[in-house]
């Protein structure tokens, strides 16, 4: 049963890019990240069911439920780790912004 | 924001689905909070600036805007993320719903009632009407709107419900959450229209069209729970899903696989037909077809009520909202900027006096749409004369 959908969606693929090959690294990138976020979620599930004991099993793993203080923590970190991936993006467009408005105050003289 | 509401048809998550589906909203929601707005600022501090200084002029059109932009390197990795995020949306829930696919068509089938309208538990559950004959419409077919795998209409397997349980939690994190613990927004927003526009109105029969897995149409049937409630789609999958939801959640909707342009109710039958957000999802031809379906279909003082997201005021938040057409398969939406609805009603026989196009601020949290910051929406209204 596995994979009965098909794999992209029907219709035209835009590229956003002049090489392609940046939009397919952006695409791997952000995969990479939300794995990144599902490891570090698992870290989190297991430091908290070890806290006072020494094994844990899989299934409490799976069916861990975070309480409202650990669900409102772990949204934290993934909106942090969006915010650290995102950095370069963010001071390049500030660097865009700052150099067009000096340039339109200058224009404006 | 209220949690999702875990229903008997909704594949359950395991620890890692849950993280990825988690990472995907919160890296949506923090797109459309910190990083769409700096593609507004980075249209008013350079683009436009760059295009008034080249051509003596600021863009005149939605096409000019979008030629200076789409060049711009901070909308393109903007561009580049938002669509990204979207494939990955599908693929966070995909992936468990392939997995309990047996469980959930098992399921369904045990709350199926084709075709025995009359039994006491048709009146519990309600019914599903399936035309394996009917062709379904190019507008599905030739892309899949929303970039969701399939679209809304293909069978992978016998039975097959996966399309309707892969949207239901989809929309929910397309959202953020903001369509509320059951996908209720849209209906909570058309019938607070219509109580607070039209108080005096109580529908016998409505008709929703174009109702996908039905999760408005289950809350006009709430609102209004003696009344008979259809839903109409041309997807099967969708409309199994919707059947067993609906029956889960213990609301009786008559669904039906039929297409909206022509459907195979009789004239007059209806009080109210509604539909939340669809008409964008359809064509230029199927538009004044469907809404001259509605004039047929209901009875002299009924009421039709279409629920439509607004395109955009200024030329920037035209292009922003068409994002959606060039990027997100919905093809037809872009050419709902310049379409009056009005003009589209009257083709469909509707008399002008009797028709509204209305902006509509509701007076409930629509939490944060992805597009623009002062978030309306648009709701075509016609009575029958």
């Amino acid at each position: 049963m596995k994979n009965i959908h098909p794999e992209f969606a029907k219709g035209h693929k835009p590229q956003v890019f002049d090489d392609p090959a940046l939009d397919q690294l952006h695409g791997a990138w952000l995969t990479l990240a939300t794995e990144l976020s599902v490891a570090f979620e698992r870290i989190d599930t297991l430091e908290r069911l070890l806290e006072n004991r020494l094994s844990v099993t899989r299934s409490e793993i799976e069916n861990f439920e975070p309480d409202a203080v650990a669900s409102l923590q772990r949204t934290e970190r993934r909106l942090d780790i969006a915010h650290r991936l995102l950095r370069p993006f963010r001071e390049f467009r500030e660097a865009k912004i700052t150099h067009a408005s000096r340039t339109n105050t200058n224009q404006e003289k | 924001m209220l949690k999702f509401l875990s229903h008997a048809m909704l594949p359950t998550v395991n620890h890692d689905e849950q993280s990825r589906q988690d990472f995907v909203s919160a890296f949506r929601s923090h797109l459309s909070s910190e990083v769409m707005p700096g593609v507004y600022k980075v249209f008013k501090s350079r683009v436009e600036p760059f295009f008034h200084a080249k051509n003596g002029r600021l863009p005149a059109n939605e096409q000019e805007v979008r030629k200076a932009m789409t060049v711009d390197p901070f909308y393109q990795f903007w561009s580049a993320m938002q669509r990204r995020s979207q494939e990955m949306l599908w693929e966070a829930v995909i992936d468990p719903t392939e997995r309990q696919l047996p469980d959930l068509i098992k399921q369904a089938i045990s709350k199926e009632n084709i075709g025995s309208k009359k039994t006491m538990r048709s009146k519990r559950i309600g019914t599903l009407q399936l035309d394996p004959t009917l062709n379904i419409p190019r507008y599905h077919t030739a892309v899949d709107i929303h970039l969701q795998p399939g679209g809304y209409h293909t069978d992978f397997t016998a039975h097959d419900v996966a399309a309707g349980a892969i949207y239901d939690k989809g929309i929910n994190l397309y959202m953020g959450g903001a369509l509320g613990p059951e996908n209720n927004l849209m209906g909570d927003i058309l019938i607070a229209y219509l109580r607070e526009k039209y108080p005096k109105f109580k529908p016998n029969k409505i008709l929703d069209m174009g109702c996908a897995i039905g999760n408005s149409t289950l809350i006009w049937g709430r609102a209004f729970n003696n009344a008979k409630v259809h839903g109409i789609d041309v997807g099967a999958p969708v409309l199994r899903y919707a059947h067993a939801r609906a029956a889960a959640l213990g609301v009786p909707i008559h669904f039906s696989q039929e297409n909206a342009e022509h459907t195979n109710f009789a004239l007059g039958s209806f009080d109210l037909i509604v539909s939340h957000i669809v008409l964008h999802e359809t064509s230029r031809s199927a538009l004044p077809r469907i809404l001259g379906e509605c004039h047929r279909l209901l009875r002299p003082g009924g009421l039709m009520l279409h629920l439509e997201i607004p395109r955009g005021k200024t030329l920037m938040e035209q292009f922003m909202h068409n994002w959606e057409s060039f990027n997100n398969n919905e093809t037809f939406a872009r050419y709902m900027t310049h379409i009056d609805l009005q003009i589209e009603a009257i083709k469909g026989g509707f008399v002008k006096k009797f028709i509204t196009v209305d902006e509509w601020f509701p007076d409930m949290d629509v939490g944060k749409m992805n597009y623009a910051d002062n978030f309306f929406w648009k709701i075509l209204a016609a009575e029958r004369e």
